[in-house]
């Protein structure tokens, strides 16, 4: 390992342990008080501001004109490269999370798209049987019971928990030990791949959002859960926004002996 | 006193008889119970598979007419918009409270007929009934994509009046209820209601560039 690669390896140590004591620290203070998943929200607003007007002026414009110069086969390929580079810390996750069989298919998946993909560019494991799985760090955290912590606002949305996945997925991405040269054109290729696959998604937003920032952070919060809980999250943790103090003080709007909300 | 064997014989026929009418009894009013709580999403399913099928025949308010129609039925726009609001319902009066109802009624269908605008042999499919709650239940389904993977569309239903209606909807595991909830909050907290209604009137503009 080169010592420039050390030295960014360090930076990357160093920065996730910052954020994770600094905010954690914030996430008890949060919880404590009201349960507020998002006790950082001014400092987060800001950096959701600034990094919104990067995306506005010159990442979301280039990712467009890469859609529309670059025809849906070569995306998808590009997608699908990136994906299977990073597929080394799916698979990690899968045991950590105690998913053995998931993880063995997952191995396959690597070692299939790997090599009869062509370096992955093909997905040729889906259509067999073996799909792509979504698991990361902050998962498996959440499945050994660590809570999401404070909401937090960096390049994207994030929490404390989540942000810790930053060390195996840089770690066990083999483009993290090519040289400088290399890494970051790459990186920058991944970049515009992920902003353009998120184009439509982010245009949704923007259309329905009354306040960008809240609707983004409720999204990502929500959207982890259902990841959490592979898609399958218990049908009674919806019933929490129902159970709210505002109705049962409210006499014309109390609940019936059968516990329906009575409205007026 | 033993019963003769053609006696016991007749005694356990007619055992098994009652038996099995309860059961057929009881799995009925099942099937029907559940039929009457999916009924709501099922209609809503239909209504969008029509507005996709005719979007390039019909105008944009002609697929409004339909899913207006369907809303209002199926979903219990009062109640939503109760949760929505949280603390605030309780400070407006009866005026404010309808002219809430009447806007998000029509941004929701607005965001149907903008969202649900092209059909490529789409589909919805049920998965699921789950009793939460208080008789609330949540209908687990799915929208089957021919060129893509299907999108998990699940939906939390409750009784008013006798009739099971639409109170939630979740694609993709995001809760429609919650995170409107949170996001006009926001503004009500930063800017008031006057403006909660001012950005919903601008959002529909922006939805229906016919009307």
């Amino acid at each position: 390992m080169t010592g420039w690669r050390l030295f960014n390896l360090a930076k990357l140590l160093v920065l996730t342990g910052m954020l994770s004591l600094a905010t954690g620290c914030a996430t008890t203070q949060g919880i404590n008080n009201d349960g507020d998943p998002d006790p950082l929200e001014p400092a987060n607003r800001v950096v959701f501001n600034v990094t919104e007007t990067l995306d506005k002026h010159l990442i979301k414009p280039i990712a467009e004109s890469y859609v529309d110069l670059a025809p849906l086969p070569v995306r998808t390929s590009v997608t699908n490269f990136f994906n299977n580079l990073g597929y080394l810390n799916v698979i990690l996750n899968d045991f950590l999370q105690g998913k053995f069989e998931q993880g063995i298919t997952d191995m396959l998946r690597f070692t299939y798209n790997s090599t009869f993909g062509i370096a992955g560019l093909f997905d040729v494991s889906t259509p067999i049987g073996m799909p792509l799985n979504n698991e990361d760090f902050g998962q498996t955290l959440a499945t050994w019971g660590v809570d999401q912590g404070s909401y937090l606002y960096l390049l994207g949305p994030t929490s404390t928990r989540d942000v810790t996945d930053q060390v195996p997925s840089t770690l066990l991405n083999p483009f993290f030990y090519l040289s400088g040269i290399i890494f970051a054109p790459i990186s920058a290729i991944n970049a515009i791949n992920t902003r353009a696959n998120l184009l439509e998604a982010s245009n949704i937003r923007d259309e329905a959002a009354l306040d960008t920032y809240t609707f983004t952070r409720e999204a990502y919060l929500q959207q982890r859960e259902f990841l959490v809980h592979d898609g399958n999250p218990p049908a009674t943790g919806y019933d929490d926004i129902f159970n709210d103090s505002d109705f049962a003080d409210d006499d014309s709007e109390a609940e019936s002996e059968s516990g329906m909300l009575i409205i007026e | 006193m033993t019963l003769p064997f053609h006696q016991f014989q007749q005694c356990l026929k007619t055992l098994l008889g009652i038996t099995t009418v309860l059961i057929c009894t009881c799995s009925w009013a099942e099937t029907q119970q559940e039929q009457a709580i999916q009924a709501p999403v099922n209609k809503l399913h239909t209504s969008l598979i029509n507005i996709m099928q005719t979007a390039d025949k019909e105008s944009f308010q002609a697929r409004y007419d339909v899913m207006e129609k369907t809303v209002l039925e199926n979903f219990d726009s009062p109640l939503i918009a109760k949760v929505i609001l949280g603390r605030y319902w309780k400070t407006l009066d009866e005026k404010s409270k309808l002219d809430f109802i009447n806007l998000f009624n029509r941004l929701t269908i607005s965001t149907y007929v903008d969202r649900f605008d092209s059909y490529k042999e789409q589909s919805f499919k049920n998965l699921s009934t789950e009793q939460m709650k208080k008789n609330r239940y949540l209908v687990k389904t799915e929208f089957v994509r021919t060129d893509d993977e299907p999108v998990s569309f699940n939906y939390i239903v409750q009784k008013e009046n006798d009739k099971w209606k639409i109170i939630s909807v979740i694609a993709d595991g995001i809760n429609d209820l919650s995170l409107k909830r949170a996001d006009y909050s926001a503004i009500i907290k930063n800017q008031g209601f006057t403006a909660l209604l001012t950005d919903l009137e601008e959002k529909i503009r922006l939805l229906q560039p016919e009307l």
